[in-house]
């Protein structure tokens, strides 16, 4: 059961096509595998659609400065497009297959790389900030407790994690803001697509010693 | 606007989008243009900055709503709903390209257009005939002008006769070819 969930605001936001790409693939990817915000998503796109191309009849005046028959003609004179099957999400990583959500299709180019039991794909978004990477835990592994400097978005994609405040499961979306400190571990292993504004600060003893590793986890 | 108005303009719009998905029609695709060309130039200036821009917009969005039209499903929303997420899509995907400089179409995995298609034998009649439809496109003209009268337009193969001014055995003939022709389409997708 999905306990955690993108703020309507959020949602409103994907709908209107605000967020960066980092940012729609989680929520994205969060409403594929949640029946409550894929029914919200899908009213909210409705409405939105409505909102920006019925609002009122066409004035005419508006179309007299530019010959639009021209473009018509360039358009109809296309032949229809066939369906393309388009394939699934597949991604592997130590020895398991996991199929993931639409939003990820083109976004598996990368390798994995890992220290530990920790393994992770980053994705090249060309945001200037955000970092967004897939991120493999294995079976009793856990991440040195750290905080973040910016937001960080969890979304689980398969298997369990919990950390100082709760448990999770699959098709949750974490937001973590600033203030939080957390070090998330697991017990049977997990899979999760994480968006980090800012590189990680580690807090703990020896870790702290180990910052760098911050921005090679994330 | 009324909620009653609202849904007669989205009664007329379906019927717009079926006429170009089923035959093509260009005057529905006007009327379709014309409705939406302002709004969606509007959408362009406003996220993408540049007249230039809203048209690419503009034409790309229109360019999808007329190529893919006959894979458009009622079902699954309005008229309007449809040819915004087009739009949207495709905004989002020049906005990448204008702010990152990337050349990427992440938009319709983001948002998709269409359920998938099933792979595997589970083909519904409603795929059925997506395919049907858009395999007639691949048939010789003069045999998908025969088809398409007798399946879409539903009209006798006498009637076509006298439309087209041939003789009866030339619709017949033209007829089994082309519906042979179909089937090897379909049979080879299946493979």
């Amino acid at each position: 059961m999905i306990k955690y969930h993108p703020s309507d605001a959020l949602l409103q936001a994907h709908v209107a096509g605000e967020l960066p790409l980092s940012m729609s693939i989680a929520v994205s990817a969060h409403c594929e595998m949640c029946q409550v915000c894929q029914d919200k998503v899908h009213k909210m796109n409705a409405a939105f659609a409505q909102e920006t191309l019925e609002a009122e009849a066409c004035t005419e005046t508006d179309l007299c400065e530019f010959n639009f028959d021209s473009m018509l003609e360039d358009i109809m004179s296309k032949p229809t497009a066939p369906q393309e099957v388009t394939p699934d999400a597949m991604v592997e990583v130590n020895g398991e297959q996991y199929k993931l959500p639409k939003a990820f299709r083109h976004q598996l180019q990368d390798s994995w790389s890992g220290i530990g039991k920790v393994n992770r794909m980053r994705f090249d978004t060309a945001e200037n900030k955000a970092r967004a990477s897939l991120l493999h835990i294995g079976a009793g592994g856990e991440i040195p407790a750290h905080t973040h400097k910016g937001q960080e978005i969890t979304l689980l994609l398969s298997g369990d994690f919990c950390d100082e405040y709760n448990e999770y499961h699959p098709g949750d979306f974490i937001v973590m803001s600033s203030e939080h400190e957390h070090s998330p571990r697991t017990n049977s292993g997990c899979l999760c697509y994480t968006v980090v504004d800012a590189p990680l600060y580690f807090t703990k003893g020896i870790t702290k010693l180990l910052n760098p590793i911050g921005e090679l986890i994330y | 606007m009324e909620a009653k108005e609202q849904s007669m303009q989205a009664q007329e719009q379906k019927q717009l989008i079926m006429r170009v998905a089923q035959h093509r029609d260009r005057q529905a695709f006007g009327a379709l243009f014309k409705l939406f060309s302002p709004k969606i130039r509007a959408f362009g200036v406003q996220r993408l900055g540049q007249q230039g821009l809203a048209m690419d917009l503009l034409q790309e969005t229109m360019t999808t709503v007329w190529t893919k039209a006959h894979l458009f499903n009622a079902d699954k929303g309005a008229v309007s709903t449809w040819v915004f997420t087009i739009m949207r899509n495709q905004c989002f995907d020049m906005l990448r390209k204008v702010q990152h400089n990337r050349e990427d179409a992440f938009g319709d995995d983001i948002w998709p257009l269409f359920e998938d298609v099933e792979s595997g034998d589970g083909m519904s009649d409603h795929k059925m005939s997506d395919k049907l439809l858009e395999n007639m496109d691949k048939l010789p003209p003069l045999q998908r002008q025969i088809v398409q009268g007798v399946y879409l337009q539903e009209l006798s193969q006498q009637e076509l006769a006298e439309r087209l001014g041939i003789p009866i055995g030339t619709v017949k003939s033209r007829l089994r070819l082309g519906l042979e022709k179909l089937r090897s389409y379909l049979e080879k997708h299946h493979d």
